[in-house]
């Protein structure tokens, strides 16, 4: 009797419903995608056009810097040359879309390149091929032709940043300290060179030790620890003309891990009294300097927030060397490492949400990146040793010096993506170790 | 008369001496070495095992004397002599003296930035029978992430989104001819990234795919409310159903009572579609065909953005490019913002190949589409 009755309602229901029933569906139809992949984005880049009878060289060397930059970043995958059905035999000429989506491409980079009395002029567009139009507008770089690689490098940068929405860094340059010699005798002097490994030039001889190199933020200046007098002082170094100074005076005091801030005109750094080693600032310009730190631990390797406001730095205050944020006036600290390990060489982000750092831990070494308040740690790399990280200017890349183990063991340059993937080597004509990443370009 | 017997007494006699004495039992002398030794006193034994003192080394090894080797003149040429080559003057290796820092020439900066004027339109290409997605050539190592594991295809296989043997035109006539197939495999895949820092074990290689979405059901009548159909099934002719039957049907038809309510109430709403609602395998094989081209850059801005595209499809399944839109955002900054939608833009039209598997039946429910990406699960991987 039951059932009949609820049969009878249900019936009834659904008479009464049956007008908007029969509409089941309210509105478009809405789906959720929570699951997607992480994969290199295809793209194919075919060979720039010469559009001068001595660019064919160049038009091809170009292009494979492109290729190179963008493949080297592990966001993107070229599609090679071999699989292209269309050819690019005119810079002005329409793209058949249908050729490239064939072989899944899904951006494609067009070039022209014309070279007249040691002038070049690079030119290029972007395409996304499965909407059949132009990511942004076309481009064109002119410049001498012993500059061709960062011409290149530009067009990099722009098609990164197209594609990403981020800015790039491939026209930046970083400078480290060169190694040579074996481990117990080891000659160090700083050098500078592209992003890639390429064009290595030298800014100190091999006569004095030097450490911890440290651009400024329009990479005309570096700051760097010699120990040229004897004893480790904080030198600022001229880039165009090589010319340095002592920065910090005191005699019988030792100066290191210095830092610039973001506006260029204060310098940060580490400050040896007796046995207390503290936090100090000082103007460039009139050379005053104020105590940020008076704990009687081990204060050192400080960084500035992006916007000048904090300092990341490390301090073994609580018995073990931990990472510590503290205001740029100085003042009390809060303490934002606390996993397993000792923690140090902490490094903020340029984008300002991150801090890189490295970590020892169970006799190996990590670089590592957390949240700024020391939230989401994340380890990326495990070594013998690593150390040193410093950041790409758009806050994507960490650089780092990991030294190999053993009396022959030598240091080298790796990058590594923030997400832990695309580990990669530097290549440098010798050892290389203490990498700062400079400005773009 | 004894003679016989003297005879054969002496014969056998001089046999037993022949015997006795002629070798016939001597055994061989045994092969053994035999040592001399002699006996010595216990001071002259003890004097032997005293310890050697190492022999005394010079503190520099000194130099081999060298033979005395002349030089003999080679013998001179019998034949014509031939000129001989100058050698060209070789540079003397000089150690590169420590580098002094020269002032650091900047590479020229590029000087001019101009943007190009718009390129001619494509001209209209005609259709072809290229394969929408392109078979890789070269095989590359596995840095993809995606939902579900996937072990490494076999290196003769090409990727693909489904798993083909490979099928052979067959030399036997009497066997049914098949289509000769390439063999394809998916691409290799982890769920989730694993850093330098992480152990390996932590990220499946494996695992097991989930069973093929069913088969599309044959086209049916459009129905009012799916709730009814439910107790109606039940054979009216059955006399005594089973207590448990009964119970079953009770509780359907409780369930089809309150989706009846639901849907009765939900129905006043307006701007509703016509004709039979999407089945959840439909829907979700429209949502893994999309997630699958949906490339999350996990260490851009672009990650902590969900936007929600909205866009139009035509009957044949394929989605109208022109209304693809952004109609929602939530997270991070414009240009983010505009990463993420090119993204979900791209995910769209990549995967849509010939047109999305859809019931044509059902056109009106899937014709308009707002599709939402939230990439918050990707972030933490």
């Amino acid at each position: 009797m039951k059932q009949i009755i609820a049969s009878l309602l249900a019936v009834f229901l659904t008479a009464v419903s049956a007008p908007s029933v029969a509409l089941a569906q309210s509105g478009p139809l809405r789906i959720e995608i929570t699951e997607g992949v992480i994969e290199p984005l295809p793209y194919a880049v075919p060979d720039f056009v010469a559009e001068s009878a001595g660019g064919q060289q160049l038009a091809q060397q170009i292009a494979r810097v492109v290729a190179e930059d963008l493949t080297g970043t592990g966001l993107f995958r070229e599609v090679p040359r071999e699989a292209h059905i269309s050819q690019i035999t005119s810079f002005g000429s329409p793209v058949q879309f249908a050729d490239w989506k064939a072989i899944n491409a899904q951006a494609l980079i067009t070039g022209a390149v014309s070279s007249e009395g040691g002038r070049v002029v690079v030119k290029f567009r972007v395409w996304d091929v499965f909407a059949g139009t132009e990511l942004g507008q076309g481009m064109q770089f002119a410049g001498t032709a012993d500059g061709w690689r960062r011409m290149a490098h530009k067009v990099a940068d722009q098609v990164y940043s197209r594609i990403t929405g981020e800015s790039g860094y491939f026209d930046s340059r970083v400078v480290f300290v060169s190694e040579s010699g074996p481990k117990d005798q080891r000659a160090k002097r700083l050098a500078v060179m592209d992003y890639d490994g390429a064009n290595v030039q030298y800014l100190t001889g091999g006569n004095a030790l030097v450490l911890a190199p440290r651009f400024s933020e329009d990479g005309q200046r570096v700051l760097y620890t010699s120990y040229e007098t004897g004893m480790p002082r904080v030198h600022v170094l001229e880039v165009g003309t090589v010319q340095s100074r002592i920065l910090q005076g005191q005699d019988g005091v030792m100066s290191f891990a210095p830092r610039f801030a973001p506006n260029g005109q204060t310098v940060v750094y580490s400050l040896t009294q007796g046995s207390n080693t503290d936090i100090w600032a000082m103007d460039i310009a009139s050379g005053g300097s104020r105590q940020l730190t008076s704990a009687p631990s081990i204060e050192t390797a400080p960084s500035y927030s992006p916007d000048g406001s904090q300092i990341v730095f490390e301090s073994d205050r609580s018995g073990t060397q931990q990472l510590y944020v503290m205001s740029a006036s100085g003042g009390e600290a809060r303490r934002i490492s606390f996993g397993q390990g000792r923690y140090s060489t902490p490094v903020w982000s340029p984008r300002g949400d991150m801090i890189a750092f490295t970590k020892q831990n169970a006799g190996r070494f990590h670089i590592g990146v957390m949240r700024t308040d020391g939230s989401e740690e994340r380890l990326l790399t495990a070594s013998f040793l690593d150390e040193g990280p410093t950041w790409a200017p758009n806050g994507r890349v960490i650089m780092f010096a990991r030294e190999t183990q053993g009396a022959q063991g030598s240091s080298s340059l790796y990058t590594v993506d923030i997400s832990g993937r695309n580990l990669k080597r530097v290549r440098t004509p010798e050892g290389a170790s203490d990498p700062s990443w400079g400005p773009l370009q | 008369m004894h003679t016989g017997h003297y005879i054969s007494g002496g014969a056998h006699g001089i046999l037993i001496l022949w015997a006795l004495f002629g070798g016939m039992f001597r055994s061989d002398p045994p092969d053994v070495q035999v040592a001399d030794v002699s006996v010595i006193s216990e001071a002259q034994f003890a004097a032997m095992m005293q310890p050697q003192a190492a022999p005394t080394l010079g503190s520099e090894p000194t130099a081999l004397p060298q033979p005395d080797i002349e030089e003999q003149p080679p013998e001179p040429p019998a034949a014509e002599v031939q000129p001989v080559q100058t050698p060209e003057p070789v540079e003397p290796e000089v150690s590169e003296p420590d580098p002094v820092p020269q002032p650091v020439t900047p590479t020229p900066e590029p000087e001019v930035v101009e943007t190009l004027p718009q390129p001619p339109a494509p001209e209209p290409v005609p259709e072809v029978d290229a394969p929408e997605v392109a078979l890789r050539p070269i095989p590359r190592p596995a840095p993809r992430v995606a939902p579900e594991a996937v072990p490494e295809p076999a290196p003769e296989a090409d990727i693909a989104p489904d798993v083909q043997e490979t099928v052979e035109q067959s030399e036997t006539p009497d066997v049914t001819e098949s289509e000769e197939q390439q063999a394809t495999a998916p691409e290799a895949a982890a769920t989730e990234i694993v850093t330098e820092a992480e152990e390996p074990a932590r990220a499946p290689s494996a695992s097991v795919r989930p069973q093929a979405r069913p088969n599309r059901p044959a086209p049916t009548p459009p129905q009012t409310a799916e709730a009814p159909s439910e107790p109606a099934s039940t054979p009216p002719a059955e006399a005594e159903p089973e207590p448990q039957q009964d119970t079953a049907a009770a509780d359907a038809t409780a369930s089809a009572i309150a989706d009846a309510l639901e849907e009765a109430l939900s129905g006043a709403s307006t701007g509703t579609t016509s004709g039979p609602p999407l089945t959840q395998g439909e829907t979700d094989g429209f949502r893994i065909a999309v997630q699958d081209c949906w490339v999350v850059d996990v260490g851009s801005q672009a990650a902590d953005v969900t936007v929600t595209v909205g866009f139009e499809m035509d009957r044949s399944g394929r989605v109208v490019s022109s209304s693809l839109r952004l109609l929602s955002s939530e997270g991070g900054s414009g240009t983010a913002v505009d990463t993420a939608f090119q993204a979900a833009r791209r995910a769209i039209l990549r995967c849509q190949g010939d047109g999305y598997s859809l019931p044509p039946e059902k056109f009106d429910q899937w014709k308009a589409v707002e599709m939402t990406f939230n990439p918050e699960s990707m972030r933490i991987r």
